[in-house]
């Protein structure tokens, strides 16, 4: 021990005796009954809220609470604080003498009874307003970033699609509901210029957030122009290849990519890693196009020219393109996903295009909602009963 | 998935013994009933469970079409009872399990031999003449205020809420464990149970019914305890010197003695 060192204050030289350090406790401090009664609060809590002693002494603590605040203690602080014997960090909402609200965490133990004492509840009250303003900033946020990806997809998917006697189109896109980022899945459908053909694509990009969005838009836009110069479906997947390498920009992105004339209802389609279109036709069972197929773009794999392939759509006949949202789940193999696909279509087979469609999605999709699904019905009308 | 693992479905007391089935409400798990089962486990087959998304049920099987009405829950309840063969069950359900056990008694009143509804209420929002005891806005204030309180439930610590079978140490390191739910899951959970009007459901039940009622209830108020008493024909009321909204926790002997004389009669 150092002779020298000034010996630490005596702490009962500090004027803190218990009572002062009950009353003006840095939080708002109370005892209440096991059955929720206050039976003493301090200073600090009376100032803090407004309501004095006298009026406290005897009240349920529950009371003070906002009504949301009320339902929360009764369903979850109360049977806490039961089953632990404590609870802790509850952020609930007190009403002060003058109605105003105090954003408290809230944290009790129970003392249970002993030597002749009864059983108490001690409670803390920690003022939580700054914490909680900025709480609600992070909410907002949260919710502002999610809202801006949502609008940053939907108008990236902007356009309007082809219609006419001779086709209808219908499209069911729905984002997964779990987590914030919003996931590259697009489609899309337009008159091909000059001739009596429409494009019809469907595609998926590696990832999720507002760059695989983006990305989406980039690809989409770049198959619209492709498109547009008349390539065909092999070769406009060859440019596309071509355009993911020279910009860096979408690799592994999966397509699938169809053009269909609709004088003749003649189709050539191609798909770069992509689960095969299905194809329903009357009088058929339906089927998927398993031509055509390669890898996705840019796969760093093989140089060669893709394939293409081609069928023909009969009046009264659909064309479905998808993402593996509509029938890829993590608790059974892909085949048994096409499989129910294909049983699906073939129970609806009689529906209205858009009925076909949502009836199709309603029986396949997973309820949990873990994967973007993206799905495009091509339908040629005619053909009676169809 | 089986039905019993998708609920947590634990069953207790004698094989034989006539099946009495406890439901939990919103906000904890099958614990809010460990006080009062062991009371009934001498003669009765006890069968409790947790509604998917509280508690140890399979939070991956919650569906949100499936729950976005308390008919679900409902035909969950029947689940279980088809699973283990119940037959004339004395259903048990606390705050919302009350109404949930009145859809399911109306939907297979063959099943029910005897409701016990602790704290219930057919619908919380005040309407016209009938009073709930809440407003719209008191709602969306509590599924505010459950924006604050799951602010603590971080993305880091969701892998240890979703329930490690494997490190179970984890799940009680927990504060506050026993009404440990998904947020999203809990959040719909409060909306449909604070928005349902189930009023019109009393009438079509008419398996003999015990309504257990607090003294200063906040939540289901004695109005509402006696309006249930009414719209169900041959009803008992019962009023409890318990206080607050969970007698099954505050006042587990006065529950029991309740329930006991209510059986025994």
């Amino acid at each position: 021990m150092a002779p020298d060192a000034a010996p630490p204050p005596d702490p009962d030289l500090l004027g803190e005796s218990a009572q002062d350090l009950y009353e003006n406790a840095p939080c708002g401090y109370l005892a209440c009954s096991p059955e929720g009664l206050i039976l003493r609060v301090n200073r600090t809590f009376e100032s803090w809220t407004g309501h004095d002693r006298e009026t406290l002494v005897g009240r349920p603590f529950h009371s003070l609470l906002t009504p949301a605040g009320q339902i929360y203690h009764e369903t979850h602080y109360a049977p806490l604080l039961q089953m632990q014997g404590a609870v802790r960090e509850i952020a609930l909402e007190i009403v002060r003498a003058d109605g105003s609200r105090l954003p408290a965490l809230v944290n009790s133990v129970r003392q249970p009874e002993r030597e002749g004492r009864p059983a108490i509840v001690r409670t803390t009250i920690f003022d939580a307003t700054d914490r909680r303003r900025y709480e609600q900033e992070l909410l907002g946020a949260r919710r502002r970033q999610q809202d801006i990806a949502l609008e940053l997809q939907r108008s990236l998917l902007s356009g309007a699609l082809p219609e006419g006697d001779a086709l209808q189109v219908a499209v069911v896109y729905e984002p997964a509901v779990t987590g914030l980022e919003v996931g590259g899945d697009w489609y899309d459908a337009f008159r091909l210029p000059g001739e009596k053909a429409v494009a019809l694509v469907v595609g998926d990009v590696v990832g999720r957030g507002v760059t695989a969005a983006a990305t989406m838009g980039q690809l989409r836009s770049a198959t619209r122009a492709l498109a547009g110069t008349g390539l065909g479906p092999a070769a406009l997947l060859d440019a596309l290849d071509e355009f993911v390498a020279r910009h860096d920009v979408g690799r592994m992105t999966t397509v699938a990519y169809a053009e269909l004339r609709l004088d003749t209802g003649a189709v050539r389609y191609a798909c770069a890693g992509h689960p095969p279109p299905a194809l329903l036709q009357p009088g058929r069972e339906p089927e998927l196009l398993w031509e055509g197929r390669s890898v996705p773009l840019d796969a760093g794999v093989g140089t060669g020219a893709r394939p293409e392939a081609g069928t023909h759509l009969l009046p009264g006949g659909s064309l479905l393109l998808y993402t593996d949202g509509l029938v890829e789940r993590r608790s059974r193999p892909l085949g048994v996903g096409l499989d129910e696909l294909l049983a699906e279509l073939a129970a609806q087979r009689d529906n209205l295009p858009a009925d076909l469609l949502s009836g199709v999605v309603g029986a396949l999709e997973d309820d949990r909602h873990v994967d973007d699904l993206c799905v495009l019905l091509a339908h040629r009308p005619g053909g009676g009963a169809g | 998935m089986s039905v019993l693992v998708r609920n947590n479905v634990m069953v207790e007391g004698q094989p034989w013994g006539r099946p009495m089935v406890f439901a939990h409400g919103f906000g904890c798990d099958q614990n809010m009933w460990r006080h009062v089962w062991p009371a009934f486990a001498d003669s009765y087959r006890i069968v409790l469970f947790d509604h998917v998304g509280a508690g140890g049920s399979d939070i991956g099987a919650f569906d949100r079409e499936r729950y976005s009405t308390l008919a679900g829950y409902a035909g969950d309840v029947l689940d279980i009872c088809r699973e283990l063969g119940l037959e004339d069950v004395v259903f048990v359900g606390h705050s919302v399990s009350a109404m949930i056990g009145v859809l399911a008694a109306a939907d297979e009143p063959e099943r029910f031999g005897s409701l016990v509804l602790v704290g219930p209420s057919p619908r919380y929002i005040d309407d016209e003449d009938y009073v709930g005891g809440f407003t719209p806005q008191d709602i969306e204030g509590l599924l505010d205020s459950m924006d604050s309180n799951y602010l603590g439930w971080s993305s880091a610590m969701a892998p240890v809420i979703m329930g490690n079978a494997d490190r179970p140490e984890l799940g009680r390191e927990l504060t506050n464990s026993f009404c440990r739910a998904d947020p999203e899951i809990a959040r719909q959970f409060a909306r449909v149970t604070f928005t349902s009007d189930n009023r019109a459901d009393l009438a079509r039940v008419h398996t003999p019914a015990l309504i257990l009622q607090c003294a200063e209830d906040p939540i289901a108020p004695e109005a509402v305890g006696r309006y249930v008493e009414r719209a169900l024909p041959g009803s008992t009321f019962v009023q409890l010197e318990a206080t607050g909204h969970c007698p099954n926790l505050s006042a587990p002997d006065e529950t029991v003695a309740a329930i006991r004389a209510f059986l025994g009669a």
